[in-house]
């Protein structure tokens, strides 16, 4: 998943204040009002074509790309009424409680293992070649394989979604605990502090915001791999709505149902950054991204 | 793996013997997981062949992938029809994506234009196009290489953007002391500069890509190596879709490998300062 901003508080690293002064309006970096009212004239231009085009004498028909008012009326009908026969709560609540459970699972696998493959080398040795075979295998093409092991059910959804979380978890974990300065460690020896003493409290608090930005890219690879295998076998879900949406052509809930996608996929991400400043402050935001 | 962990017996480590060692874990311990999952599966009634053939199987179904046609073309051709869409979308999102990232990283402003949409669409994963692909383009080779399209055109532009703005001000206010224009500096200085970063960033684009056909050709298509292992699935070959996921996983990684030697070769100067976002 695409993590990163395109921030509009960069400029160039250790270019002094002013010294775009010279520079014309192109080249110089817009002040935060200037900014936020491009932005804003930007996204009603976008809004505003959307609704020119899709009018009914405009250039995209209706089939094509629903006006946006049949959106939000979509939008009225899947909130206020069952749709396939659940409500739109039963489906996100489908949809979250998989990623959800999915992604736990892989975490309470993942995080110690990564953390033992960190910590001892010769765990590192025998698990990390397996890793580097599995890895490159995409977690969508284990979906046929578990809906030939597990039948069309939950059980294979969370399986898949296990795959897709696990490779971050393991390796972030391990990336974290393996890359820790030997300084601190050895302080702690000096202080006298046991094996398990240096593990929890020196390794493990100094790994944190790592171990968190993996379980973010964890949480982010399963809400899309979920999506997939929505999209092939579920019964309920949102990738289910949109598969089926686009099957009887209702353009506008197939929009609502990606939308919702999205605005959930960036809570995770938002949550997950709110989560990583409250367990480790002291992380510089994007760090280990 | 838990076979392979009496192994660690040994305790010193020293000289040469310490640099072959952790290959040697690594060997003993994929050896011992293909021993395992050969013995899972020869072993009558331990693990049915419906649910895991056994190794020899899966090879028995490579070779006849690769001699016979399954599903309407063999191996080869369901990679080959893959590889097709996955360059179509891949150089697409290149040739839009690099210099879009330019663009958003030399002129602030437009960076501002384009952040609401960007922002309102980043966070929808590729997979979720499908359906609407599908309505817009029908059942082709264009869906396919959209979706992957889709895949790879954020990480294209976002690396070229890190890139480009993560070149030291220094050598571009130097080029413009001593003379040079705009376009001599982006040119001249600032995109020798960032091409080895750009490449890692694209690098990102075509593996995102990849992974994402293979999802898109599970959903959609009559042909492919994501087609080859959803056929594996309705007809309950186990083999096939194993041949199938092994095939990706190795094209997946040759394609990588050949990047990296490509980068060498083309830009041999390394300036990466920026950490590509995945």
């Amino acid at each position: 998943m695409v993590d990163a901003t395109l921030k509009p508080s960069w400029r160039l690293p250790g270019a002094a204040p002013g010294a775009d002064a010279t520079l014309s309006f192109w080249r110089r970096e817009p002040g935060r009002a200037q900014w936020l009212a491009i932005a804003l004239v930007s996204l009603a231009a976008m809004f505003a074509a959307w609704w020119a085009v899709t009018r009914p004498e405009g250039l995209v028909s209706s089939l094509f790309l629903p006006p946006p008012i049949e959106v939000w009326e979509a939008f009225v009908r899947l909130w206020s009424g069952p749709y396939l026969g659940s409500t739109l709560g039963q489906h996100i609540g489908a949809s979250l409680q998989i990623v959800i459970g999915g992604w736990l699972l892989a975490g309470l696998v993942g995080l110690p293992l990564g953390i033992a493959m960190g910590w001892w080398k010769r765990l590192r040795w025998i698990a990390f070649p397996i890793f580097q075979i599995l890895r490159p295998v995409p977690p969508l093409a284990w979906i046929p394989l578990a809906l030939l092991w597990l039948g069309i059910g939950n059980s294979a959804r969370i399986f898949v979604v296990f795959i897709a979380a696990i490779v971050p978890w393991v390796m972030n974990s391990m990336q974290a605990v393996y890359s820790i300065d030997g300084l601190l460690v050895r302080a702690a020896l000096t202080l006298g502090a046991s094996d398990s003493q240096i593990l929890t409290r020196v390794v493990c608090r100094t790994a944190l915001p790592t171990l968190v930005a993996g379980a973010r890219i964890a949480l982010g690879n399963a809400w899309t791999t979920l999506v997939a295998a929505e999209l092939l076998a579920a019964t309920a879900g949102l990738g289910y709505i949109a598969l089926n949406a686009s099957r009887t052509l209702e353009m506008g809930i197939l929009l609502v149902a990606m939308a919702i996608i999205g605005a959930l996929g960036a809570l995770f991400s938002i949550g997950m950054h709110l989560v990583t400043r409250w367990v480790a402050p002291w992380a510089r935001a994007g760090v280990a991204a | 793996m838990s076979g392979a962990t009496a192994l660690s017996g040994g305790r010193r480590d020293s000289g040469i013997a310490a640099a072959r060692q952790p290959a040697l874990y690594g060997a003993a311990a994929i050896a011992t997981l293909l021993f395992a999952w050969w013995l899972a599966t020869a072993v009558p009634g331990l693990v049915p062949s419906r649910v895991l053939p056994s190794p020899l199987d899966v090879v028995a179904r490579f070779a006849a992938l690769i001699a016979d046609p399954f599903s309407g073309a063999t191996l080869f051709g369901h990679a080959l029809v893959s590889l097709q869409r996955w360059g179509i979308g891949v150089l697409v999102a290149i040739g839009l994506g690099v210099p879009l990232g330019i663009a958003l990283a030399w002129l602030p402003p437009l960076r501002a234009v384009v952040t609401p949409a960007f922002e309102l669409l980043r966070y929808i994963p590729p997979f979720a196009w499908v359906p609407i692909a599908v309505l817009w383009f029908g059942a082709s080779t264009t869906t396919q290489a959209v979706i992957v399209f889709i895949a790879a055109f954020p990480a294209c532009i976002i690396n070229t953007q890190l890139a480009v703005s993560g070149i030291d001000p220094i050598l571009a206010r130097a080029a413009r002391t001593l003379g040079a224009g705009s376009a001599t500096t982006l040119a001249r200085v600032v995109l020798p500069v960032a091409a080895p970063t750009i490449f890692t960033g694209l690098r990102i684009a075509f593996s995102n890509g990849w992974m994402a056909l293979v999802g898109a050709e599970l959903v959609v298509g009559k042909q492919g190596l994501g087609f080859l292992i959803s056929q594996g699935q309705i007809n309950d070959s186990a083999a096939t879709i194993l041949v199938g996921m092994t095939t990706i996983g190795v094209l997946g990684t040759l394609i990588d490998i050949v990047l990296q030697r490509a980068q060498r070769l083309a830009l041999p100067w390394r300036t990466d300062s920026v950490r590509p976002a995945e």
